[in-house]
């Protein structure tokens, strides 16, 4: 699983790639690497979180997502998913996280 | 009927290789790559509750995966030294998972719930456990 700062950001959105599996293993490191991104850059108040290299998400993962959701929306900073590939897309619409985030597919 | 079996140790370093195991095994005879994710993902999760839950993430315990599918019925057991748990001390809506989000993973048997057709748990002589779950390959479970 790689975390990637795109290009484009600005001072208000964040965009990051987002590539590889994540699962039980690398869910962690993801919640670290957003928490990490977002204490560097304090005023950002949307993050777009490019999936189209992101080929495979358990449970674990979408939980990531999540939690994200929970902590990111009082603190009035949007999450969304862009170009999700149609294998993950299922998985995040099986667990309901489509009607609870913008979600994309490419 | 194709058979294939896969022995491995009870470490989250091993979900990988489970990955590639159903793919390589199942992708010739699951055309359809959503429900080929759909079958993967429901195996992981089985065998990452065992891992983590059943056997404490313990490589020296051995579990044992074995896909079996006869005709458009793919069967899934899991032979797990660990005893089995509760599937119904899951919660089963989505709403409900919400409350639980301080545990990442905690919605796995939900999950597998809305992949598979069925699954049942047999206690084994020892206190081991057979899980079983059946998936049926002839229509899409993708809503």
């Amino acid at each position: 699983m790689q975390v990637e700062v795109l290009p484009g950001s600005t001072d208000t959105q964040l965009k990051i790639a987002l590539s590889g599996e994540l699962d039980a293993i690398t869910a962690p490191k993801l919640y670290e690497n957003l928490n990490r991104l977002l204490q560097q850059h304090a005023t950002v108040r949307e993050v777009k979180i490019y999936c189209k290299g992101l080929t495979y998400i358990s449970s674990a993962g979408a939980g990531i997502l999540l939690m994200s959701i929970d902590n990111l929306t009082p603190k009035g900073i949007s999450l969304e998913l862009v170009d999700v590939q149609p294998e993950v897309y299922n998985i995040l619409d099986l667990l309901g996280l489509t009607k609870l985030m913008p979600v994309s597919h490419v | 009927m194709y058979k294939a079996s896969l022995q491995f140790g009870a470490t989250t370093d091993n979900l990988p290789i489970i990955r590639h195991f159903v793919q390589a095994h199942l992708r010739p005879r699951i055309p359809n790559s959503v429900m080929l994710n759909q079958v993967t993902v429901a195996i992981e999760e089985l065998c990452a509750n065992s891992i983590l839950h059943g056997n404490a993430e313990d490589p020296q315990k051995e579990l044992r995966l074995e896909l079996r599918l006869q005709g458009e019925t793919l069967h899934i057991y899991l032979y797990d030294p660990a005893p089995p748990y509760d599937l119904h001390s899951y919660p089963s809506k989505p709403t409900l998972l919400r409350a639980n989000t301080d545990r990442p993973g905690g919605f796995g048997i939900y999950l597998i719930r809305r992949i598979v057709d069925k699954i049942d748990i047999k206690r084994r002589r020892g206190g081991s456990s057979v899980y079983h779950m059946v998936k049926q390959l002839t229509h899409e479970n993708s809503s």
